[in-house]
């Protein structure tokens, strides 16, 4: 809802993402807080945010799949891995640049979740969400038991540091600006996407997906181009994640962090792009949280075990999931459009 | 001889997959939940059953009974916090709640319990039976059994009886259920105490005279297969079910392991699971659903 005084005259004002001066200014603030950031934050602080960017790179792809399209993908971090693996591999044994290799590792992984996206069209639900657990263990059992010489089975591949004309990007604040420029593109591509003919269809399907067939929208057609789009994202991320880890091996992409990438999207908010990077904030924030003060817990009450940020990690993530499906299933975003639109219209009720 | 020896162990460790996989079904035949959570059940039950009788001391007469007991507050417990608030919602919504709660069981499990190998109570005689050649575990004869016993008998409560109608009602669809006068929340409680107490009952067959971390919960995701064969609202398919996906395994690690190499035998069930999503979503026996708008 619009700030009183604010209309939109034409179409085209209606469809605009930014709507006022003052949204103007508050994304220009924060594009330049973001690129500024290494001026003013610490390495560590840097590498959280890299680690940030690539999740919500991921997420956002997840929240088109499954936020707009509404076809649960618990495979997210399979797709991120083939693109991982795709661009690893390409850059170590071919040494491409990462101009082609990140875009051909998007494809990659876009085409496995293609083949996911097919089966969608006949099954939904958690017979779906079953088929896409399927797609981890595929990826897994696929990696480790094909030759090493292939794709290093469970010695992982190492990759070599990205070059940009003879710039090697290996420190965190240079991989913090690759990463931050390709986070940028997607994001803003996400948000044109949505409100395009194709993300309409996405919301008449995750609606009703009978509905949606008869008033014409191909949904199997529908449905497999959102985990197409969903995993070229999680492609794309997992391409960056290999060029800043310089390592791909099979446990970073396990179904505990598809797991990881739902959680991000409920939190934020289902359907909702801002909220996904809101939900990849908060989770990625905690889970930095409990990384740091879990082993000073451990040492102050041994009894507890060594274990406990494993197990801490668990309890929150089962925790995070459950508390908000029960008592804010559309997530925070929906908590904050409530407050937008009441302080919009203050002091009245409505 | 070995033929026939690894399709009569293949069917028992078949057997042992469906009476895990009953958990499963008797929760969604009851309440339209799918619990991804079941072999986090499994390994709780097993864990309640090893307290009670290595920590506190109790003969197995005594301990069993009250394993089972404790596993099905444990499986109330887990409907009034997680589930109660969930009915009539989305099937997203509890996908969701479900996974949330396997990784929650399985975070406070670790906490509570660490991650240490501990014994299990010796329930059944470790002596294998010996037919001739043939040479069949114990446990698993028994647990066959017990799998048969409780299959006839579930699916004659969930078939003929009013309750067990009432229930079936529930699973068709929440609103017209509640609409009907039936109490969803009853019924769904109910499921959850016979699922709890399934598993429990899945975990001392399974881990009699083994050991017992928290890695057992793995048999949940290998059990998965055989309810999605069966169908998810067919209790008496789960025997046959069980049977064919386990001689499938069996015969997949005897005949086909030497050859491919790998572990073909323990991916057997997946990918007959995948098989079946892609070919017949309803399993064998399942419900066939009209979607309307």
């Amino acid at each position: 809802m619009d700030p009183s005084g604010i209309f939109s005259t034409s179409y085209r004002k209606d469809r605009q993402l930014v709507r006022t001066k003052w949204q103007v200014l508050a994304l220009l603030a924060f594009l330049a807080l973001l690129f500024l950031a290494p001026a003013y934050a610490s390495p560590r602080i840097i590498a959280i945010g890299n680690v940030m960017l690539i999740s919500a790179i991921v997420a956002v792809g997840l929240q088109i799949c499954t936020g707009y399209a509404g076809q649960i993908n618990m495979g997210q971090a399979a797709f991120m891995g083939v693109g991982a693996y795709t661009a690893g591999l390409l850059a170590s044994k071919y040494q491409m640049s990462f101009i082609l290799t990140i875009p051909l590792a998007g494809l990659s992984a876009a085409g496995f979740g293609f083949l996911f996206g097919l089966t969608a069209a006949r099954i939904k639900g958690f017979y779906l969400a079953l088929t896409t657990i399927a797609a981890q263990f595929i990826f897994h059992f696929t990696v480790l038991n094909l030759p090493s010489s292939w794709m290093g089975g469970s010695n992982g591949v190492t990759v070599p540091a990205a070059t940009f004309f003879g710039i090697r990007i290996a420190t965190e604040n240079s991989q913090y600006y690759l990463i931050l420029i390709y986070a940028i593109i997607l994001i803003a591509g996400a948000f044109g996407i949505v409100r395009s003919r194709f993300g309409r269809a996405f919301i008449a399907v995750r609606d009703d997906d009978v509905a949606a067939g008869i008033m014409g929208i191909n949904v199997a057609r529908t449905k497999a181009t959102a985990f197409l789009i969903g995993a070229f994202y999680a492609g794309v991320g997992g391409a960056l994640w290999a060029y800043m880890i310089r390592f791909v091996g099979v446990d970073q992409f396990t179904l505990f962090n598809s797991i990881f990438f739902i959680a991000m999207i409920i939190v934020g908010g289902m359907g909702s792009i801002t909220g996904a990077l809101i939900g990849v904030f908060i989770i990625r924030m905690i889970q930095e949280i409990i990384a740091t003060v879990g082993p000073n817990i451990a040492e102050a009450v041994p009894f507890l075990g060594g274990d406990i940020v494993f197990s801490s990690m668990n309890m929150f993530l089962g925790g995070v999931i459950a508390l908000f499906m029960i008592v804010e299933p559309k997530g925070l975003m929906h908590r904050w459009n409530i407050i937008k639109s009441s302080y919009r219209i203050w002091p009245f009720p409505y | 001889m070995d033929f026939l020896n690894y399709v009569i162990n293949g069917a028992l460790i078949g057997l042992l997959y469906a009476l895990i996989a009953m958990g499963f079904v008797v929760i969604y035949r009851a309440s339209k939940v799918f619990n991804f959570a079941q072999g986090e059940l499994v390994i709780l039950g097993g864990f309640i059953v090893w307290y009670t009788s290595f920590e506190l001391g109790l003969s197995l007469w005594l301990s069993i009974p009250i394993s089972l007991v404790a596993s099905a507050l444990a499986g109330y417990l887990i409907e009034r916090i997680f589930l109660t608030k969930l009915i009539g919602e989305s099937v997203f919504s509890m996908v969701m709640v479900t996974i949330g709660l396997l990784i929650f069981l399985r975070g406070l499990i670790l906490l509570v319990f660490g991650p240490a190998v501990r014994p299990f109570p010796i329930v059944f005689p470790l002596r294998p039976l010996f037919i001739g050649e043939l040479l069949i575990p114990m446990n698993l004869l028994i647990g066959g059994g017990i799998t048969i016993v409780c299959a006839v008998g579930l699916s004659w409560f969930f078939n003929k009886t009013r309750p067990g109608l009432r229930m079936t009602a529930v699973a068709e669809d929440h609103v017209v259920a509640s609409s009907m006068g039936i109490s969803v929340k009853h019924s769904i409680a109910a499921a959850w105490v016979i699922g709890a107490v399934l598993s429990t009952m899945g975990a001392i067959i399974f881990l009699s005279g083994k050991s017992l971390t928290f890695l057992a919960s793995d048999i949940g995701f290998a059990a998965l297969p055989v309810a999605l064969f069966a169908g998810l609202e067919s209790i008496g398919g789960l025997v046959l079910a069980g049977i064919i996906v386990g001689v499938a395994q069996g015969l997949a690690t005897a005949y086909l392991d030497p050859i491919i190499g790998g572990s073909i035998g323990s991916v057997m069930p997946f990918i007959i699971m995948l098989g079946i999503l892609l070919i017949r979503p309803t399993g064998l026996f399942g419900w066939r659903t009209i979607e309307r708008v």
